[in-house]
């Protein structure tokens, strides 16, 4: 427990430390414990040995006494700028592979980025107060970090050595980039043709809208690739709900969301082809993952509708043009999620509402039109659905309104904030974000795997980001044989 | 390798072994990518999971998809429906118009909807209402002869029919079951959950639209994305799962969360919370940490004589990128903005919430007389990245999708000429690719093929259970 | 009433007029301005701030232009009869469409934009063996004649087309 301590403010300076995790422990509040749970939860379903066999067998604290799945599985990552090989390394790396990061000796530009060029939220390391971002940081969990100058020949036979002891290479790399230094897939494959090469890119590295480097050598980054696949078109606030220039434009995500599907698929890729290798009697293979693509894969329905019969998707803000209800509104203090259309949700949801507010069951379970399922998803019925649903959420705050709709078991949740998300019990019970005690940056806040929850093999986070080059001598020991004066030596020449 | 080591065989030796191998190294890099990948014929390559058989008791769109990948990339997959109901997502459409027919023999009038597409492709479709203890030897015979299962009900349901991971890994010690839904085990382990609750509840639609300084509020993701890339994450588990086994002979048990796995991709905001207390916000269609990088409004739609209103007023949209000194000099020496680069020369100074808002109302400004495709063409020609954001039909018509084969179109079996967008674009394999044999089949289609052909019930038994609604 | 109006103003027949005009959500949440009733064209200053009625909503005389209008309305007490978007001088068109027109209800659709052969059209006739076992092809010939005639006359015409 941390000391009460005075604290004088007299600048936004002086608050900065107060939320640090040392001072300020995360949670603020401690999750209910297993006996509580045990009976206000599983009690309550009469699901009582379900729930210990599953907090028994899944819970996330004994992760660490089980074994990894992917343990002896060794890839090598190169890229630069992008989350999406940071992502697909991650998932590697949680799942107890080893992945060696490649990095240029100045470091992936990745580092420096922080939100509105802000230094003082990027971590400085404990021993050479060296900063690093926090994407760069939360991304690059479980990878090592090595230094190479690929534009030299030291450089090269170093990548070379290192890539003829590896199971997969994750690159992204910008076009035919590790092919021009004769390290790409089709010279490393006549050497080593066990290997599973994966090329990763925005939009793709071949192509007639391959990715793109500026006239002065700027890559192409995320959101291009939501922009190549319909995805910003196709979200956002209609002109028609929001002024456009003002809200009701096309939208992209607020994070590089395709760089993640891209990340995961590519993970996927990478795995598939070493169990077609390892257990189908297989070789290595060529493989190659793009945000737009992977994206585009999982954008609905969207490009197959135009196929059917010419429709072009169109925003429609924070509605779904599917379902009904299924959307979030404005309510008191922020916006509120409801979701159900089946007949027996659809008329929950509205006695819930009922209850307060008798004119909903006037105006909307009384209209004919929306007694019928199908007839409820067209849009004058959003509208109008929508409309007085607001109307009564106009009044209450999203807690009012999730208790409300919870006595109905009705899918409905508030939009939370990252640090509303901290601090919500079954968040923190799990838990989906915890904290790590850090070697160089001190305790840090970071989000839980989601495949953290396994009978056998779950899979954790066992070290965030690391600094530059920090494992360089050990891999260089290890896998080339090149000992440390030869390192510094390497380094002198900036071939490190 | 030879056995006299002092021989040296052509073929041990690296470099390319013959006049193809050496043509191979010869040509240009991309046109090797396309001879590699070779989209078009992927059918005539092996599968990566041949032989894996997995079955899918999943409904709507995050647990298919995890099963799906698996589909894709060759294994088995045997889907089970309701009888005569199907999925719920079957009867999901965009504003309830594009449908499919049949949806099954009884129901005439009912086709499986658009919302349907992608989730659940290549599979076997069978029915079984698994609630009827007369069904369950059925489902154990099921269970015995495949190597793992995707569900979706309220966690504890399948434990109260026995047939939870408790029960079946006595049956199959090899059975791999995954459990995919909104929690897991916890306070809220019973909540229902649905993609747009992942993108509310987890964070990500708090990061996500204008800010309200800008007119907007939080916006969802179109449409479903968090259901699939949590699907995704599942079959990554199940991959991983599958190699352990591989190694060991040992099934598992996987639990997950899919509104956890949307709060799993907010990057720096719960480390930044967590050391410093700052909530990270939206910030619209530019970005935080580059600048500038973000999507401008220009002053004419690039069709403006179009039908489709897509075409017609929303082609005005388009991604600029000159973040780095020389290429923020360069745009700003475009816009006859010299000074704009003398105020804000350093990255740092650029990527200031103020300067960004100076920064975007300049572009729009100087974009405001000109259309989408202007603004494009005159900021490429200046060697900058500026790209148009393109709408549906665009994508449909592009080059590059259809030179990758990742949107094609299909003769699908039974449905006829559908336009694929997914399992191609999911990534390109040179080896063992994805593929997409059909898009869905209607409820039940396959019971005979299941139920008789490999569960081994006589037909008899088969038309009885379908008589009684069983199946 | 706040998000909805329901106008009760009265009508030369002498009865209200009893339409309730639905306002948005979003477009409304915060908003100042003149807004017509999609019935009787009676024109109601409002002011709302977070969703709530700070002023208004207060008739305008006569001949007052409204700054918008809904985007959809209709009368409960009349059989819930209504006005979609897009009626002239009565509610406001919604632009951002997927087509020019919108149908909401299922589209039938017997051939692709390419114009090959799709079954998108109901009723479909029988065509499930055992226990609802179906082939692995469509027989459109021998199901749906009228269609592969017709795909055979839209070969001829040039209509399909690879892309």
């Amino acid at each position: 427990m941390a000391e009460k301590r005075n604290i004088e403010i007299n600048s936004r300076a002086d608050t900065m430390d107060l939320m640090n995790p040392d001072i300020r422990p995360w949670p603020v509040t401690p999750p209910p414990d297993a006996e509580w749970v045990m009976a206000n939860t599983y009690a309550k379903r009469k699901a009582e040995d379900f729930g210990k066999w599953s907090e028994d067998n899944l819970r996330y604290e004994y992760s660490f006494g089980k074994p990894e799945a992917l343990q002896g599985f060794r890839f090598l990552c190169v890229g630069q700028w992008r989350l999406a090989n940071k992502f697909c390394a991650a998932l590697l790396c949680e799942a107890g592979a080893e992945v060696i990061n490649i990095e240029p000796p100045e470091g992936d530009p990745l580092r420096q980025l922080t939100p509105f060029g802000r230094e003082e939220y990027m971590l400085a390391d404990k021993f050479t107060g060296e900063k690093c971002g926090l994407d760069f940081l939360h991304e690059m969990r479980g990878q090592k970090s090595v230094t190479l100058n690929l534009e030299t020949e030291e450089g090269r036979a170093i990548y070379q050595t290192l890539a003829g002891q590896m199971d997969g290479i994750i690159d992204e790399m910008p076009p035919g980039y590790m092919d021009s230094l004769g390290l790409g897939y089709r010279q490393l494959n006549k050497l080593f043709p066990r290997l599973v090469y994966l090329n990763m890119a925005v939009r793709g590295t071949w192509g007639p809208y391959k990715d793109k480097v500026s006239k002065y050598g700027q890559w192409t980054l995320e959101p291009f690739g939501g922009c190549a696949n319909s995805f910003v078109h196709n979200t956002g606030f209609p002109q028609d709900q929001l002024p456009r220039g003002k809200g009701g434009d096309p939208t992209r995500s607020g994070v590089w969301f395709a760089d993640y599907v891209a990340g995961e698929q590519g993970a996927n890729t990478i795995l598939a082809a070493l169990y077609w290798r390892n257990v189908l009697g297989g070789t290595g293979q060529f493989c190659e993952v793009t945000g737009a693509e992977t994206q585009m894969d999982i954008l609905d329905f969207d490009i197959a509708w135009y196929g059917f019969n010419g429709s072009i998707k169109a925003r429609t803000g924070a509605w779904d043009p599917n379902l009904n209800q299924y959307e979030w509104n404005p309510c008191r203090d922020g916006y509120m999620m409801i979701g159900g259309q089946t007949d027996r949700l659809w008329y929950r949801i509205g006695m819930c509402i009922e209850r307060d507010f008798p004119q909903f069951g006037r105006l909307i379970h009384e209209d004919p039109i929306l007694k019928e399922m199908g007839a409820r998803n067209a849009l004058a019925m959003l509208i109008k659905t929508y409309t007085v649903t607001t109307r009564w959420l106009r009044d209450i705050n999203r807690i009012e309104a999730e208790q409300k709709l919870m006595e109905y078991e009705i899918a409905a949740g508030p939009i939370m904030y990252i640090d509303e998300v901290a601090e919500f019990p079954q968040f923190k019970y799990r838990p989906w974000v915890c904290t790590i005690d850090t070697d160089h940056y001190g305790t840090v806040l970071f989000s839980v795997s989601p495949n953290n929850y396994q009978m056998r093999t779950p899979h954790r986070v066992k070290v965030l980001g690391r600094p530059l080059g920090f494992d360089t001598y050990e891999i260089l020991q290890k896998f080339c044989g090149v000992g440390q004066t030869k390192v510094n030596e390497l380094k002198e020449k900036g071939a490190i | 390798m030879t056995k006299d080591l002092r021989e040296c065989r052509l073929e041990d030796l690296p470099g390319p072994k013959s006049k193809q191998e050496l043509d191979e190294m010869r040509m240009p890099y991309e046109d090797y990518c396309k001879a590699v990948f070779a989209p078009g014929h992927e059918m005539s390559k092996p599968e990566a999971l041949k032989g894996i058989r997995w079955l899918s008791t999943t409904m709507y769109i995050f647990t298919p998809h995890s099963v799906a990948n698996l589909a894709e990339l060759g294994a088995e997959v045997i889907k089970v429906e309701m009888p005569r109901m199907g999925d719920p997502m079957k009867h999901t459409s965009p504003f309830n118009e594009a449908y499919l027919y049949p949806l099954h023999d009884t129901r005439p009038m009912t086709g499986t909807g658009y919302g349907f597409t992608s989730a659940n492709v290549n599979e076997y479709y069978l029915s079984m209402d698994y609630h009827l203890p007369e069904m369950k030897e059925a489902f154990y015979r099921l269970i015995k002869m495949s190597d793992g299962l995707t569900e979706c009900y309220r966690p504890g349901t399948f434990d109260r029919w026995k047939q939870s991971y408790r029960f079946v890994q006595e049956l199959n010690p090899r059975f791999i079951y995954v459990w995919g839904g909104g929690f897991g085990y916890g306070p809220k382990c019973f909540g229902g959950s649905y993609d747009i609750l992942g993108q509310a509840h987890a964070g990500l639609a708090s990061v996500t639209g204008m800010h309200e300084f800008m007119g907007g509020h939080c916006t969802k993701h179109s449409n479903w994305c968090i259901d699939w890339y949590s699907g995704t994450q599942i079959t990554f588990g199940i991959l991983a799962a599958l190699h352990w086994r591989a190694k060991t002979g040992l099934g598992t048990m996987i639990e997950f969360s899919q509104v956890q796995a949307a709060t799993r991709v907010l990057g720096h905001a719960a480390p930044m919370y967590g050391r410093f207390g700052i909530v990270r916000q939206r910030w619209g269609n530019w970005d935080t940490q580059l600048c500038v990088h973000g999507i401008i409004l220009c002053g004419k739609s690039d069709f403006p004589d179009a039908i489709n209103p897509q075409d017609k007023f929303e082609a005005r949209y388009a991604m600029v990128s000159a973040f780095q000194d020389k290429d923020f000099k360069a745009l700003c020496d475009v816009i006859k903005k010299p000074d704009m680069y003398s105020k804000y020369m350093k990255h740092k100074d650029r990527v200031e919430g103020e300067a960004q808002v100076d920064i975007y109302a300049e572009l729009e400004d100087w974009a405001k007389d000109k259309s989408r495709a202007e603004v494009v063409r005159i900021l490429q020609s200046e060697g900058l990245l500026c790209e148009p954001v393109m709408n549906d039909r665009e994508v449909y018509e592009s080059e590059h999708y259809r030179t990758r084969g990742t949107v094609r179109w299909m003769e699908d079996p039974l449905f006829g000429d559908v336009l694929v967008q997914g399992t191609y674009s999911a990534g390109l394999m040179s080896q063992t690719p994805r593929r997409q044999y059909w898009i869905w089949r209607p409820v039940g289609a396959d019971n005979v093929k299941i139920y008789h052909e490999m569960l081994g019930y006589p037909i008899s038994t088969v038309k009885e259970w379908y008589d009684k609604a069983w199946i | 009433m706040c998000d909805i109006i329901w106008c009760k103003k009265t009508q030369a027949d002498g009865k209200p007029c009893e339409t309730v005009n639905y306002l948005d959500p979003y477009c409304f949440w915060n908003w100042k301005g003149n807004i017509n009733c999609a019935h009787c064209g009676t024109v109601y200053a409002i002011h709302m701030i977070q969703g709530h009625m700070y002023k208004g909503p207060d008739e305008q005389p006569a001949g007052t232009k409204p700054d918008t209008s809904p985007l959809y309305a209709d009368k409960p007490l009349e059989g819930y009869i209504n006005y979609p978007s897009g009626m002239e001088g009565r509610t406001r068109p919604f632009h951002c469409l997927p087509r020019h027109i919108y149908l909401g209800v299922p589209d039938m659709v017997k051939f692709s934009i390419r114009g090959k052969p799709l079954r998108g059209w109901r009723p479909q006739p029988k065509s499930a063996g055992i226990a609802g076992q179906f082939p692995y092809n469509w027989e459109m010939e021998k199901l749906s004649p009228e269609v592969a005639a017709e795909y055979k006359e839209k070969i001829a015409k040039g209509e399909v087309k690879e892309w």
